[in-house]
């Protein structure tokens, strides 16, 4: 018989299993449904609540089937006159001291023990005795508890035990006085604050933990479900928005194996308050004498074409979101092209691009994303994983958990919650110099690679511990090497991406980018670069990049869902002075104060809720998506006013009839497959790096800071996080 | 013969007295008639006129926004929008019943696990303005505070046969 698989029966049929395999995940597989509430596929197996029990044939009592393992020739009975009364029995027990508060539970209406108690309940209990209740506990401004309907399935405390990585919940107590807490010793602010906490919202199965911003405002009956890509990271993880007459009440994931399995970052989750922020605009703003008036859009795109028309001799330059969608990319790169202007760039916090024209013309991970955990060998440079990608640094901490070395080269030790193999720390200034000693380590007593000598010489001499991660890059089946935001965006970066890819080469191992914003993959793909155009051809004559254009600010600017004193490198975004006879048009969905202070006129464009379009991730997956509800007011999809846009200004070819068609178009102009890093073989540049030095906190932008959604987001920033990153004017006010 | 007796029948009206004679009749027997507004016929304690909302004893709203009865209402009549309470209990900030709409089929009542929301034995209303007919939170309230005698004394007489 063959040792992989095996017979039993279930409910008479014979079906085939593994050995060893649990009989849920049989069941399952075959479509027979076993009640459970604890056991959950990406969870361990704990088998307290006891609702799977099932009867096997020749064994005296009923068996949970999360927790039996298959064995050839079981004959297994889900159905059988004992599973169910043993089923019926537990969920006796389980109501006992559930509250039969359904009416004002959030959860009502999508509860699993609400749906259970329908088939194995009893109508009328006969528990006469008190019941219990238990106090809450205010576990942060994400989750909100209702710890009396907790049936002590410790799905929440094996969430934060293996896949958050700390533990922020546990049990304390026993029999039934058992209470789940964040009282416990690993969590010191007694809040959940892990970057993917949220996710206790769904693994809960009944509503003992629910969402706190979306409490008590909408039933779960009442709303749509309208599938959408996160845009916040370069994941693009599947989410839900479930939305009641038009607004977004919340966003819950979509499950997604190959990015984001099950779950969702507490910033995909959350975000959605920012759509119904205070300044977000209704109307377009049109600059008049230094006061700002409400104006029709027909008004507003008159005076936008006029002013960039006459200033596009004079030069002309678009900053664009990184999170901008491919369409909005695509048309602003085409409308620039038509202006006669390549200054056009989303890399709005690189600060250095002396050598972009020997990167990689699309920055991507170099492989999908599951097939991160499966990497043996990983040395990521200058990123703060966690805060910049949640969900990618849980794929890292599986491979981390299942063995595999990581490595991390960072300006500072930056907490994570998995096994390091060595973490090399430095200087915000000097970090990426360690990089330099493991390309020496590597070159080993051979020459260095030609040319290097000089970018080489700076770096300490290569130690043990050096030669040792070298050797296990080396080693490494799946190797690779990341180049995280905080790399990006050091000043130094063209000397970190050499240095990088000459280890990458000299080692075997692969090299990816963990690059900044939802589309950044794809905004690279769209042309929206001042050196490369659709499909990542190189431009005849590159244009400004997004710090020379902050630097020295042309006389025509487009600024596309950007609020350039956040989103920007030099922190302030670029100057602007009453008469300097400059002419900004900012399309924004939120009137903040800067873009105020600087744009002439303001277009209200809709949020990627709101928009349809494509955000392509960073393993190259297109993902289109359909827009989840309206913008509010005249607000408008960004690519729609574009498409206007270029029409007023005499652009031939922008009539298209929806955004699959721009998406079609630039399809077409991209080859097939996304480049290799490591295509060509790189030299150092040049060109001296700018001089000066550079802080931590102008190289790690805090997670709920990364873009103007986020940072309205109230819930979001009341975390440790948000607080943590709040500015210092903000902080003092509150 | 029958064209003489048809003649004197018709002559002497006699057809018309045949009638009359239930007229005469009706003259002494007791009258059904109900002389509203002055008089008014007796109702069921389980009369479905007018909607109102509760409240309990202490003051407290019944309504905890579960939104059984928008759910349940065949003709789409109330509205509910609802947020955590300053006490952090569950509330409506919005209740309303289009009086246009509703069909007085109670479903709404049978739904309501608190009973907050009733049909009160109210049917003399009316509408002067356009917008009269949405019933607000504060108006069913109103309602509720006002007749919440006849809405406990219904409600207790029906209890038996519930």
């Amino acid at each position: 018989m063959n040792q992989d698989k095996c017979t039993i029966e279930i409910n008479g049929v014979e079906v085939e299993a593994r050995p060893g395999q649990m009989l849920i995940e049989v069941t399952d597989a075959h479509d027979v449904y076993v009640p459970r509430f604890c056991y959950h596929p990406k969870l361990s197996v704990a088998a307290n609540c006891r609702m799977c029990l099932i009867e096997v044939e020749n064994v005296p009592k009923p068996l949970p089937a999360c927790a039996t393992p298959v064995a050839p020739g079981m004959k297994v009975r889900t159905r059988s006159r004992r599973a169910i009364d043993a089923q019926r029995s537990v969920m006796e027990f389980l109501l006992i001291n559930h509250p039969l508060d359904c009416p004002i539970c959030d959860q009502g209406g999508e509860c699993e023990l609400q749906d259970l108690a329908m088939g194995f309940g009893r109508d009328v209990g006969r528990f006469s005795e008190g019941k219990r209740v238990v106090r809450d506990q205010d576990m942060g401004p994400l989750v909100s508890t209702d710890l009396t309907r907790c049936i002590h399935c410790t799905r929440c405390v094996r969430f934060t035990q293996e896949v958050a990585g700390i533990q922020e919940l546990g049990t304390i107590g026993r029999g039934d006085r058992v209470v789940i807490s964040s009282s416990i010793e690993q969590s010191i602010s007694q809040t959940v604050d892990h970057e993917l906490s949220g996710n206790l919202i769904d693994v809960c199965p009944v509503g003992s933990l629910n969402s706190k911003p979306y409490r008590f405002s909408a039933r779960a009956w009442e709303m749509q479900q309208r599938a959408l890509v996160a845009g916040h990271d370069c994941l693009g993880s599947h989410i839900f928005a479930h939305v009641m007459d038009g607004r977004v009440k919340r966003v819950v994931p979509d499950a997604c194996e190959n990015i984001n399995e099950t779950w969702a970052s507490d910033r995909d989750r959350f975000s959605y308050e920012g759509l119904y922020a205070d300044d977000r605009l209704d109307a377009p703003l049109l600059r008049e004498n230094g006061n700002w008036r409400s104006v029709s859009w027909p008004e507003a795109l008159a005076a936008a074409a006029a002013g960039l028309q006459e200033r596009a001799g004079q030069g002309l330059a678009a900053l664009v979101s990184p999170s901008a969608t491919l369409e909005e990319g695509y048309l602003l790169q085409r409308l620039m092209a038509h202006l006669g202007s390549n200054s056009i760039d989303h890399r709005l916090r690189r600060r250095d691009v002396r050598g972009q024209a020997d990167e990689p013309g699309v920055p991507w991970l170099g492989m999908p994303v599951a097939a991160v955990e499966k990497l043996d060998q990983l040395l990521i440079v200058g990123s703060n994983l966690r805060k910049e990608v949640p969900l990618l640094a849980h794929r890292v901490r599986k491979a981390a958990v299942a063995g595999a070395g990581i490595g991390f080269i960072n300006p500072a030790d930056f907490p994570v919650f998995f096994p390091v193999a060595s973490t090399m720390t430095g200087s915000p200034d000097d970090f990426w110099l360690a990089l330099a000693t493991l390309v020496r380590a590597a070159a080993g007593d051979g020459e260095l690679p030609a040319g290097m000598a000089g970018l080489l010489a700076q770096a300490p001499e290569p130690q043990a511990h050096h030669h040792q991660l070298v050797a296990r890059l080396r080693d490494g089946t799946r190797a690779a090497i990341f180049l995280g935001q905080i790399a990006q965006r050091h000043p130094r970066f063209a000397d970190i991406d050499v240095l990088a890819a000459t280890l990458a080469r000299l080692t075997g191992a692969s090299l990816g980018y963990i690059s900044e914003g939802a589309n950044a993959v794809g905004l690279a793909l769209a042309g929206v670069l001042p050196h490369r155009g659709p499909g990542g051809k190189p431009r005849a004559t590159p244009g400004a990049s997004a710090c020379e254009i902050i630097g020295s600010p042309p006389p025509g600017l487009l600024l596309f869902g950007i609020e350039p004193e956040f989103d920007c490198a030099a922190g302030s975004g670029p100057a602007r002075s009453a008469g300097d006879g400059r002419f900004v048009v900012a399309c924004s969905a939120y009137g903040s104060e800067s873009l105020l202070a600087m744009a002439d006129v303001i277009l209200p464009i809709a949020t990627w809720f709101e928009t349809e379009g494509t955000f392509v991730n960073a393993a190259g997956r297109w993902q289109s998506f359909a827009a989840a509800a309206r913008a509010p007011g005249e607000g408008r999809p960004g690519w729609k006013v574009l498409r206007v846009l270029a029409e007023q200004l005499g652009a031939k070819g922008f009539r298209y009839p929806d955004a699959g068609a721009i998406a079609s178009e630039l399809r077409g102009l991209c080859s097939d497959g996304l480049p290799d890093a490591l295509a060509h073989a790189r030299l150092p540049v040049a060109q001296a790096p700018v001089a000066g030095s550079i802080g931590l906190s102008e190289l790690d932008v805090p997670i709920y800071r990364i873009d103007a959604l986020v940072r309205r987001a109230t819930a979001l920033q009341q975390t440790v996080d948000g607080r943590a990153g709040a500015p210092p004017a903000a902080a003092q006010g509150a | 013969m029958s064209r003489i007796s048809s003649a004197i029948k018709t002559f002497s009206l006699w057809d018309l007295l045949i009638g009359l004679r239930v007229t005469l009749r009706n003259f002494f027997v007791k009258k059904v008639t109900v002389q509203y507004p002055e008089e008014k016929t007796p109702q069921s304690p389980r009369f479905r006129g007018l909607h109102a909302l509760r409240r309990y004893h202490n003051g407290e709203e019944r309504c905890i926004a579960c939104k059984l009865c928008q759910t349940v209402c065949p003709a789409a009549a109330i509205t509910i929008e609802s947020d955590v309470a300053d006490n952090g209990t569950r509330r409506t900030t919005r209740y309303d019943i289009d009086l246009f709409k509703c069909i007085y089929c109670g479903f709404c009542e049978e739904a309501c696990p608190t009973d907050a929301v009733v049909l009160t034995r109210i049917y003399e209303y009316h509408m002067e303005e356009p917008g009269q007919n949405i019933m607000n939170k504060d108006k069913l309230l109103a309602l509720g505070d006002k007749y919440e005698g006849m809405i406990a004394s219904d409600r207790t007489t029906d209890a038996p046969y519930r």
